[in-house]
């Protein structure tokens, strides 16, 4: 297996936040992951990528066979982990340019994100609009040439037009690579273009629900709301 | 990048290297240029051991470029500088003080007066890059002109075992100045007075402090600004402590003597952000490599 997750249990500020997810992920596989504000979505994407904000109790991450639970967050994405930040943090005083040029493993260009010069010559995250933060993200992500990638709620503040052409690169520089994505999403509107192959729904720390067809799950959401997810006959087992 | 050799004036220890002058410009010695112009002792005070004289009198076509280092063991530098620049002239200068090596045990002490004549324009840059051990003891004086213009940019990123730093800026009728002070704390101690006295109608003034305390690291950092006509002035002082074992304390200071006067001021001292330290850990870089990334935007140094 690629990536997987089991029984993991997890602590931020002494509350149990994840509470034994268990998730397999294979090579080149698009999955999504569903789930109300403070279900734990992104707490399970900073855990994967080794912040140490939280604290794993229980539980084990294996990342292409190796164990990876302990391992500070840059030796994971030396593995090949990246991660697309919800809320990236400003660096102030650091150019976007610089900070491409020290992680850069690969160059992608420019025009292919409308990434302009202005945007690499700001102050990292200091000032960008919702837009421009989910430019600078996936940049960066393409730069590191990772082979798993998690993108926490990319769709969130952009517009149809441009959540189009950001599922359209997606594809084609990601899922056409055979790189590995976990799509966690609030609105789901995403997925209608990536079309993962396993959607998960979480609720409360626990993931209750995985089914393969994602129209199924947007459609039981949408109508019922997430409440629905726990009685759903889909519950994962 | 500056040295001895190219610099306009050279020193090493107590030997002036080169000197070039330009086209309306003398660079002299400051003992020679006691000797040659009267009018020069008044801002020299007292008779120079050691030191540069320049006297931009046209319109400059390059950056001026000094450079003092201190290169052999236990060598006590007691420097006077004068730079005037006449009326209307704007100039930059690029002024670097060091030392050859990490353990010389030097002492640099300077006192400089540098005058901007009436609508005369300057940008200053001076960096300094000292030993461990070393001693360093500037005091500088601006002494701005009518509707002049002052740029003054202090950087420190190797900082010496001592560094008492001194500044006092004098604006006259609608004069600016513009002062950054970069300061990177290690294993040192650091007093930092500077001090904008803003006397002539219409003048302003701005500091900037953005200092980081390192490893073992000491500093103290008093910024004032006295304002005795109608004018604005504002402070910026910025730390971040990086090490359990040191200490920042910033000092600002306002004294507004003129009801017409404007004087503002922003202080704080911060720790390097987990979030921020996370992030660009999260893009590969090591604890280390993150820390130094965030330090150098801290200071902004490019």
């Amino acid at each position: 297996m690629f990536l997987e997750i089991k029984n993991l249990k997890v602590k931020g500020n002494g509350q149990e936040i994840l509470k034994g997810i268990n998730l397999k992920i294979k090579k080149g596989e698009c999955q999504a992951l569903l789930g109300p504000n403070a279900s734990g979505k992104s707490t399970l994407a900073q855990v994967i990528a080794g912040s140490p904000k939280y604290r794993v109790s229980q539980g084990k991450i294996i990342f292409r066979d190796k164990g990876i639970t302990k391992l500070p967050p840059e030796k994971r994405t030396k593995l090949g982990i990246a991660l697309s930040w919800q809320n990236p943090p400003a660096i102030k005083g650091v150019r976007l340019e610089k900070l491409l040029g020290k992680i850069s493993n690969r160059k992608i260009e420019n025009k292919k994100l409308d990434l302009d010069d202005n945007l690499l010559d700001r102050q990292v995250n200091l000032d960008f609009s919702g837009g421009e933060k989910k430019i600078s993200e996936l940049f960066q992500i393409l730069s590191l040439n990772p082979q798993l990638v998690i993108l926490d709620e990319i769709d969130s503040g952009l517009d149809i037009k441009r959540l189009e052409k950001f599922a359209r690169l997606i594809k084609k520089e990601l899922i056409d690579k055979k790189v590995a994505l976990l799509l966690i999403t609030h609105s789901g509107t995403i997925l209608r273009f990536l079309k993962p192959q396993l959607t998960n729904v979480m609720l409360d720390g626990k993931i209750v629900c995985r089914e393969k067809n994602y129209r199924k799950v947007l459609q039981v959401i949408k109508k019922y709301g997430y409440d629905k997810c726990k009685k759903c006959p889909l519950w994962a087992s | 990048m500056i040295n001895v050799k190219n610099a306009h004036y050279g020193q090493v220890d107590h030997k002036v290297e080169n000197i070039f002058e330009g086209k309306g410009i003398i660079i002299l010695p400051s003992q020679q240029a006691w000797q040659k112009f009267s009018w020069t002792r008044k801002h020299f005070q007292k008779k120079p051991k050691e030191g540069y004289f320049i006297w931009v009198k046209k319109q400059p076509v390059f950056p001026l470029t000094t450079c003092i280092t201190i290169a052999s063991k236990k060598i006590s530098q007691h420097l006077n500088n004068l730079l005037v620049i006449e009326k209307n002239i704007k100039a930059k200068a690029n002024v670097v003080c060091n030392a050859a090596a990490d353990n010389l045990c030097g002492l640099h002490q300077a006192q400089g007066k540098l005058i901007l004549k009436d609508k005369a324009s300057l940008e200053y840059n001076h960096f300094h890059q000292w030993g461990k051990k070393d001693l360093v003891n500037p005091d500088y004086q601006f002494i701005l002109g009518k509707g002049s213009r002052l740029v003054y940019n202090y950087k420190n990123l190797a900082p010496p075992k001592n560094l008492q730093l001194k500044t006092s800026i004098y604006n006259n009728e609608n004069a600016s100045a513009n002062l950054k002070f970069v300061i990177n704390g290690l294993n040192s101690k650091i007093n930092l007075k500077d001090t904008l006295f803003l006397k002539g109608k219409n003048s302003q003034g701005i500091v900037n402090l953005r200092l980081v305390g390192r490893q073992n690291s000491q500093i103290e950092a008093i910024s004032e600004i006295f304002a005795s006509a109608a004018a604005k002035g504002h402070l910026d002082c910025q730390g971040l402590l990086v090490s359990q074992d040191s200490v920042i304390s910033l000092i600002p200071k306002l004294v507004c003597q003129n009801k017409k006067a404007q004087l503002t001021h922003e202080a704080s001292i911060g720790k390097i952000s987990e979030e921020e330290l996370n992030y660009l850990r999260s893009r590969g870089l090591s604890e280390k490599e993150a820390i130094n990334l965030i330090i150098t935007g801290f200071l902004e140094i490019e």
